[in-house]
């Protein structure tokens, strides 16, 4: 049985660099962080909210006519925002005409109270909530610092889209999936005092003000042909940790200064006073918690003077870090970690991603050791306690975003291995480091952050037998790139050749260049079926008789419309860009972004050395077994008409189970390897690139194209009718680029290869496959070559990316029943992992139906198939 | 039956990897001489593709069958549908089924197709140390397809395993042997009786054709396997008998396949005669206990795990 409760001793495998797995002791401090932090009840965080609210009502008061005339419209938008909610009602278009008229005037009005440039006000508020926010120090930890109030918490954003929560607010605690705590006053105080303040400036509000289609809100919520997410916030970035370690936030203040003095525009001045301002903060909350740190030593010191010592020596650490540069790889990885938690008291959180952790960590790792400050072990726990800190951390999802993102991944990234970016080409990065990562995520085994690991052909064998032994442990970490797929797929996109060989992964699977880009990598997802499913609704497409074309036409169309559907998604996006970019600007998120500085703007008007907006396109494999479907019984075997076809599809095969029958049994399934259906997945693939590509985002970047769906898959799924691969209405869609649940049938080789087709330098922002392994096949040093020898066979093949789900079915099976008994089943759902208990009861059963694959693990074969 | 061009092929299962070092791509080849009570593919034995049906996949009320065969052999009954002694395994129900549940075991497969299909997974052997196993059925009763399907595959570089039952002329299999790089050998039972008794012939070939391969100098790797079954061919006499004959061959190890049962769920597809045997898998213990066994005979028997 494959668990994933405090994992047992590793093997006696030689760990990369000679590191035996056995050779770090047991850590009970980090059982002790795993067991609190697994124990903890989700709270909702209000903090940022309220301390936000307080300081903007201050430093970008609303007018005083919005004061007055407002509050009526917040109680008719609310009402209208709780009625579409709850029955998915769209609202009345001369609604969306009030509101989109009122909104433009509290615009107006509040850009004539304004006595600041927005970006300073911004950052004074942030400014304010850093030197507010409680700080609260847990047992055994060795870093701190609070993403929430809660051990582990949400937080809402009134500033992007938390005002979506707000019919939901009375039901949190008690909601079935995820339910969060929240107290009477929270609810009063949101209500009262933050959604009536931000109702009109929130990105959220405003998006809509950008957009020429007045039904933009509606669409937003209708979840059936595309789903955009960046009214949430954007954040899916890599900050510039290595430059707060080299420079600190005063060397990175000194940088502003500079920058300040030779300001071109007075919204260069204004970006540059208000980076001085953010940076400022960051500094005095180093220093607060550095206070907190002493005064919890000194109040420790009779009762737990062990633990008194521990405290001081963070206190040190925190009048240090992140104001200057990192000495010590304690001071290093307690910077990172201060400055991950300030970016999250700005963006919301959403694959705010930690980079090349061992490349950039290094040296100051090498130094305390080479200087006997550190040992192996220590190392071990400190990694441990960033991973617990990473784990703090829940995105706030409504009932509608559970749906379409179930498992409650904030997508932290952390990325390993591979090779170096400069010097000679290819040389392998790895290091000591790469496996301490891998060791102490062994020992964590948290939903969070995601584990990547790099891989290409000189990959150090030891270190692959260490994270192969891992990967067959279950929890589905590390996730797996193929460096030699994905390098050219960045250059394609006009990344440099240097920048793309640093490539690290922004979130779950996003390929993007750390610490200079601004990615914007989650902004949206496409059901790839909708869109077929609009054409095939066409009555003269349903009429075509004639076979030879009939393909050819279908395709066509489905081009044609999928083009549509793009341009709609895309000018949903850039509304939502454009209002990111005048109404939310992140100050202290653009100084720790490359290229911001020098350019003296936010990472919302294009500061970035690079930027690029990622969508997805999601149900690859139901469109492909689709038109295989058609090809293979309307046009080759003549069986029966496309419009007899559809009829059955209309009828959600109702009287039609032979023909439904047929088409799940007997026709191949993308996934198989028999060639059709792959051929198809292919050229829908390429086709959905290719349109998404034509498009250039507000900042001038490239719109880059991704397959990957998180738990899209299911609410699609749930929007959409039958289709013509079989599929019944309303089951989920395929993930990411894996084949239909069951389609797996011809065995892991077979469903691996398919994928390849679907991959190559068009893939610009990343793949998920999604590989459900028998923990009897991949379990133990045999399992671990197997799996080894599977991938780098998939990788040379042209696969780009895999993960793997190492579960038995019983035990998911045991899990959906008895919740309790498997608290800490850590599964891996998309680009990302979560407890199986978080999971949404359509995800569990996903779930065991993927682990169910028609052939669960590689075949006795004296057996034949029969 | 199989010529040059084309042979009967059952089965071509990927990510194999119980059958030859590796990652594997199995050909299962269909037709063989034994009859081996305890035979996992009852599915292979006739030479000729064969109807197979499967009850637990018919769809309720369908009945799309009943009316299509020539010879009335197609029974209007969800639990006994085929008529076996009027089925000529023509095939003509197969296409009407649209739930899998009437297939036909085995078609033809040429060299090129089958160069193919196993090619599909060379990056995995590569990456693997695997490669492709011929199995079956016998498949050196294919030798002629073999004979020009080994040289192409071995041209492409392919790792090629032969599972065999020994029991053929030798000359079926001399023309095999310069492209083949492992052969894993059944040796089924000792004694000439028991041998004939258990699989329908006696040993004199499988002997024979054994000692043959092991006086050769070169050519592929040879490792004995055992199917072991409890109570048919593990007794003290059959052990005796086997290790004699194996140690005056000069052979020290064999391996021992620990047995299982899922065949016999195969049988109620099938047009066979085969019957279940109802063994149910021997205690955790008992594979030690026969590789002491075998010790004590002075062979080294070994049972994986």
């Amino acid at each position: 049985m494959q668990t994933v409760k405090m994992g047992p001793a590793p093997s006696a495998a030689v760990a990369n660099h000679g590191i035996p797995a056995s050779g770090i002791p047991a850590l009970p401090r980090l059982e002790r962080l795993r067991e609190a932090i697994l124990a903890a009840p989700y709270g909702l965080c209000t903090q940022k909210a309220e301390l936000m609210t307080e300081a903007m009502r201050v430093e970008a008061p609303q007018s005083r006519l919005a004061k007055h005339l407002a509050p009526l419209h917040f109680d008719a938008l609310r009402k209208a925002l709780e009625d579409n909610l709850a029955s998915g009602a769209p609202v009345e278009r001369w609604q969306l005409q009030m509101s989109k008229r009122l909104q433009e005037l509290w615009l107006r009005l509040d850009q004539r109270a304004q006595t600041q440039p927005l970006v300073v006000s911004f950052a004074k508020a942030l400014a304010h909530t850093l030197a507010r926010a409680e700080l609260q120090i847990h047992a055994d930890e060795l870093l701190v610092g609070n993403p929430t109030r809660h051990r582990v918490g949400a937080a809402l954003h009134p500033d992007y889209g938390g005002m979506l929560l707000m019919p939901e607010l009375d039901r949190l605690d008690a909601r079935a999936v995820n339910p969060m705590r929240t107290t009477p006053g929270q609810r009063w105080r949101l209500e009262h005092e933050v959604f009536p303040f931000w109702f009109s400036r929130s990105v959220m509000a405003r998006g809509p003000l950008f957009a020429a289609d007045l039904e933009l809100p509606n669409k937003l919520t209708e979840g059936r042909r595309f789903v955009l997410t960046q009214f949430a916030g954007i954040s899916h970035v890599t900050p510039d940790f290595p430059r707060v370690l080299e420079l600190g936030f005063v060397g990175i203040r000194e940088q502003l200064r500079e920058a300040r003095r030779d300001a071109r525009s007075d919204e260069q001045a204004a970006f540059y006073e208000a980076g001085e301002i953010v940076a400022s903060a960051v500094i005095e909350f180093g220093a607060r918690w550095s206070r907190r740190c002493a005064d919890e030593a000194r109040r420790l010191e009779p009762s737990d003077p062990a633990r008194a010592a521990e405290l001081r020596e963070l206190a040190q650490i925190l009048a240090r870090v992140p104001a200057h540069p990192a000495r010590s790889f304690h001071e290093a990885l307690q910077s990172v970690i201060s400055t991950w938690v300030a970016v999250h008291q700005e963006s919301f959180q959403h694959g705010v991603s930690f980079g090349r952790v061992d490349q950039y960590l290094w040296p100051y790792y090498e130094r305390d050791l080479a200087a006997g400050r550190i040992d192996r072990a220590r190392a071990v726990e400190l990694l441990g306690c960033v991973l617990a800190k990473a784990s703090e951390q829940l995105p706030l999802f409504n009932q509608m975003a559970t749906e379409f993102f179930s498992g409650l991944s904030s997508a932290s990234g952390l990325t390993l291995g591979g090779t170096t970016n400069h010097g000679a080409t290819g040389a392998d990065a790895s290091n000591e480091l790469t496996s301490l990562w891998l060791l102490a995520y062994d020992r964590m085994r948290l939903r969070q952050p995601n584990l990547h690991l790099r891989l290409h052909e000189r990959s150090p064998r030891a270190l692959r037998e260490l994270a192969f032994e891992i990967i067959g442990r279950g929890g589905g970490q590390p996730a797996l790139f193929n460096e030699a797929q994905i390098i050219p797929a960045l250059r394609e996109l006009g990344v440099s050749d240097e920048d793309a060989r640093n490539f690290s992964i922004v979130g779950c699977v996003e390929w993007g260049v750390p610490y200079s880009s601004f990615p914007a990598a989650g902004a949206g997802f496409i059901s790839l079926p909708a869109v077929l499913d609009e054409v095939l609704r066409e009555p003269t497409l349903r009429s075509h008789v004639a076979l030879s074309s009939l393909m050819a036409t279908i395709w066509s169309a489905f081009c044609e419309r999928l083009a549509e559907t793009v341009c709609e998604a895309v000018a949903g996006n850039d509304a939502i860009e454009r209002a990111h970019a005048q109404c939310r600007p992140t100050p202290l998120l653009s100084i720790l972004v490359d290229g911001c500085i020098e350019a003296g703007r936010d990472v919302t008007q294009a500061g970035a050395r690079y930027d690029s907006t990622g969508i997805q396109g999601v149900g690859l494999a139901d469109v492909a077994d689709s038109l295989a479907a058609i090809e293979e019984l309307v046009v080759e075997q003549g069986r029966l008409s496309l419009a007899e076809l559809m009829r059955a599809v209309d009828l959600d095969f109702r009287g039609h189970d032979q023909l439904r029958s047929r088409l799940v049994e007997k026709v191949p399934k993308y996934g198989q390897d028999h060639g059709r259906p792959e051929r198809w997945a292919a050229e829908v693939a390429r086709a959905y690139a290719e349109e998404l590509r034509r498009h250039r985002n507000p900042r001038g970047g490239p719109y880059a194209p991704g397959f990957w769906s998180m738990t899209t898959h299911v609410g699609f799924g749930a929007r959409l009718g039958a289709l013509p691969s079989g599929r019944a209405a309303g089951r989920p869609l395929a993930n990411g680029v894996s084949p239909t649940n069951g389609a797996d049938s011809r065995g892991p080789t077979a469903s691996l290869l398919a994928v390849t087709g679907v991959g190559g330098a068009h893939v610009s922002n990343g793949l998920a496959l999604n590989e459900s392994l028998d923990p009897q096949l991949a379990g133990g040093p045999t399992g671990a070559a197997l799996v080894d020898a599977l991938t780098r066979g998939y990788f040379a093949a042209g696969g780009m990316q895999v993960q793997y789900n190492v579960i038995d079915v019983n035990e998911l099976i045991d899990a959906k029943r008895y919740p309790d008994r498997h608290r800490g089943l850590v599964v891996r759902i998309s680009g990302y992992s979560a407890y199986f208990n978080d999971l949404t009861p359509t995800m569990k059963d996903e779930l065991i139906a993927r682990a169910s694959h028609g052939r669960p693990g590689a075949q006795v074969s004296t057996e034949g198939a029969l | 039956m199989s010529g040059a061009d084309a042979a009967v092929v059952f089965d071509v299962q990927r990510f194999s990897i119980h059958d030859g070092p590796g990652i594997r791509t199995v050909v299962f080849f269909k037709g063989c001489a034994l009859a081996c009570r305890w035979c996992q593919n009852p599915e292979s034995r006739r030479a000729q593709p064969e109807l197979a049906y499967h009850a637990d996949r018919c769809l309720p009320g369908c009945r799309l069958c009943v009316s299509v065969c020539p010879e009335g052999a197609i029974l209007d009954r969800m639990n006994e549908r085929v008529r076996w002694d009027a089925c000529t395994h023509c095939g003509a129900c197969v296409d009407t089924c649209p739930s899998d549940a009437l297939v036909m075991v085995g078609e033809q497969w040429t060299v090129e197709r089958l160069l193919d299909a196993v090619l599909a997974d060379r990056h995995f052997y590569e990456a693997s140390g695997g490669g492709v196993t011929l199995s079956g059925g016998e498949p050196v009763l294919a030798s002629d397809f073999l004979s020009a399907f080994l040289p192409r595959a071995k041209q492409a570089g392919l790792h090629l395993t032969l599972e065999t039952s020994g029991h053929y002329p030798f000359a079926l299999l001399e023309p095999l042997l310069p492209e083949l790089d492992l052969i894993l050998f059944d040796v089924k039972a000792g004694g000439r009786e028991r041998h004939l008794d258990l699989v329908g012939h006696d040993n004199h070939q499988v002997l024979a054709n054994l000692e043959r391969l092991l006086a050769r100098d070169s050519g592929p790797e040879l490792e004995l396997r055992m199917p072991v079954v409890p109570g048919l061919n593990d007794g003290d006499a059959s052990l005796d008998q086997l290790c004699a004959t194996l140690r005056g061959l000069g052979v020290e190890r064999l391996t021992l396949l620990p047995y299982n049962h899922l065949w016999e769920a195969k049988l109620a597809r099938l047009d066979t005669k085969q019957t279940a045997l109802g063994i149910s898998p021997p205690a955790k213990d008992y594979y030690r206990a026969l590789e002491q066994r075998f010790a004590a005979r002075g062979v080294t028997g070994l049972a994986p795990g």
